[in-house]
């Protein structure tokens, strides 16, 4: 079943076409990689399906609803969350506090004056949850701002995750992470996103991992869509690759 | 050792009505960065809304115990005033430079200041009824009401409680969220504007609570948001602007200051208060507590 659709999706900055009439599909439970070389309008997309962008033409298609117009937070709300590239957090607030916000938030539980943070056991145990989940669980009270790279990029997708969207998008979730580190968080990340049927979009350049990770892999050059397939059929198409490794051959 | 004793009581009752201003204060600033100059005028609001009150209260025959339990009317005015004031004046000037919230907040003070004289009239009110029924405590040879204990207390709790507010209630997550990033907050589906005026109006209610705990021992006269607009703005500096703990400390330190200076050094009282402010900012230009800009 489609679960996000987008049709003739265009956005420019002046002269500069970041998205240009990008239309495809994504199926509900797919994990998908948007891959291409740096500027192809990868991170754009992704910023005008969270609404963080407005598109100049087009439309998005969300369970078949047009969700064009929604903002942010009501995006949010109907299941579509993201992480960042450069991770999103509240930095004076613990890891475990930045977790518990998003379930609050998503619950509408934010101004019971009385509820002791200690004591709203149901909040605290689903956050303590989700920080062992993404292996943060040691880390639970300390305030994100002392957290390493690695760290911040998990607490950032593990935010999202709270917020229980049955769409993730996933800007970069492995950059500036060291590449020891890099599998551990795909492994993290990845058993997470399937274990809850979570459907996701992932920007990576790092090949490796998108042929290890995604069903299917869209390839984004110029803004616009130049290959859309399972990973196989990506692997063995040397022009699309070549496209791919322009700018970041040391890469794949 | 008599006189010591004394000027220390005085210095935690004086530090308590302190805190309570300075400590609202600081909220409203480190959640909607909005330095609130009618902050002082809502200290003045919940005096004379208290004085005023038990005034009626008592002329109607409620006896003065009972008084003690209306204490608190000023400080839910205040809040009130502040719920009103924050969504209807000041939310369409936060995307304005901080001089226009400075002359915003400073033409509510002129209102204010002018709105009770108007209401109030310009006589002072007096309503010390209400420390009798407390009786007092015999120190060493001089006896010491215990209202002034009740003050004190008032200001020990409040800092409890609102420790306890920010960071082990769920609201103070989100509070402490939204006062370091308004619009990642509000992107995650938090209603920023329910969000401002709670704290608007919990530091209102603070300052109107400060008020209406002196009203017993002092007069509410007019002018008196004024002078305690100032000294919170000292607290406030000495202790880190936005840090609730500053405040604590900061309102401590003026009090002692201040109270050491008026027994010693009565006529630079002030002058000492301020130098000792100068010195710290020179040592530590974001106050004690406060983190750099």
């Amino acid at each position: 079943m489609t679960l996000l659709e987008t049709i003739n999706l265009k956005k420019s900055f002046g002269e500069n076409v970041v998205v240009n009439d990008v239309s495809f599909n994504v199926d509900d439970g797919e994990v998908v990689s948007l891959v291409g070389p740096n500027g192809a309008g990868k991170t754009s997309l992704v910023n005008l399906l969270s609404a963080y962008l407005t598109p100049d033409h087009g439309q998005i298609l969300f369970k078949g609803r047009d969700i064009t117009s929604l903002s942010v937070s009501e995006r949010i709300k109907i299941g579509i969350a993201r992480s960042f590239q450069i991770a999103n957090l509240f930095d004076e607030l613990s890891a475990l506090d930045n977790i518990s916000l998003s379930i609050s938030a998503r619950s509408g539980k934010t101004y019971t004056f009385l509820s002791l943070a200690d004591r709203d056991t149901g909040v605290q145990n689903e956050a303590g949850n989700i920080l062992s989940l993404f292996g943060l669980d040691d880390k639970s009270n300390i305030p994100a701002k002392e957290l390493a790279q690695g760290e911040r990029k998990l607490l950032d997708v593990a935010v999202a995750y709270a917020l229980k969207p049955s769409f993730l998008f996933l800007d970069e979730p492995t950059s500036g992470v060291s590449t020891r580190d890099k599998a551990k968080i795909m492994d993290t990340i990845s058993s997470a996103v399937r274990n809850e049927g979570v459907t996701a979009a992932i920007i990576e350049h790092d090949m490796d991992i998108v042929f290890k990770y995604s069903d299917r892999i869209v390839v984004i050059a110029d803004g616009r869509i130049i290959a859309d397939g399972p990973p196989e059929n990506i692997r063995d198409d040397k022009d699309v690759i070549s496209v791919i490794m322009g700018s970041q051959g040391n890469e794949v | 050792m008599d006189i010591f004793i004394l000027q220390v009581l005085n210095a935690l009752f004086y530090a308590s009505i302190l805190y309570l201003i300075a400590s609202g204060f600081t909220l409203i600033f480190g959640v909607m960065g909005i330095a609130n100059m009618a902050h002082g005028s809502f200290y003045a609001v919940g005096a004379f809304v208290t004085a005023w009150s038990l005034g009626f209260l008592q002329s109607r025959g409620v006896e003065p115990w009972l008084l003690v339990f209306f204490l608190p009317l000023g400080a839910i005015a205040v809040a009130i005033l502040g719920m009103l004031i924050e969504p209807i004046l000041l939310r369409p000037f936060y995307q304005r430079a901080h001089e226009y919230q400075l002359l915003l907040t400073f033409g509510v003070l002129l209102i204010i200041e002018d709105g009770i004289q108007m209401i109030f009239g310009s006589d002072p009110l007096l309503v010390d009824m209400v420390i009798a029924p407390f009786g007092s405590l015999q120190i060493f040879s001089f006896r010491y009401p215990n209202y002034n204990f009740v003050v004190i207390g008032t200001g020990l709790v409040t800092a409890f409680l609102l420790w306890a507010l920010m960071y082990r209630s769920r609201f103070g997550v989100v509070l402490r969220a939204t006062s370091q990033d308004m619009r990642m907050a509000s992107a995650m589906g938090i209603n920023v504007g329910k969000v401002y005026v709670l704290a608007f109006g919990i530091g209102s209610f603070l300052a109107g609570l400060g008020g209406a705990i002196i009203v017993p021992t002092q007069t509410a006269v007019v002018g008196m948001g004024l002078e305690a607009l100032i000294i919170a703005f000292v607290v406030v500096a000495v202790g880190g602007i936005g840090s609730q703990l500053g405040a604590l400390i900061g309102a401590l330190l003026v009090a002692l200051v201040r109270t050491a200076g008026v027994h010693f050094v009565p006529e630079i009282e002030l002058a000492v208060l301020f130098l000792i402010a100068v010195g710290v900012l020179l040592w530590r230009p974001t106050g004690l507590l406060g983190n750099a800009p």
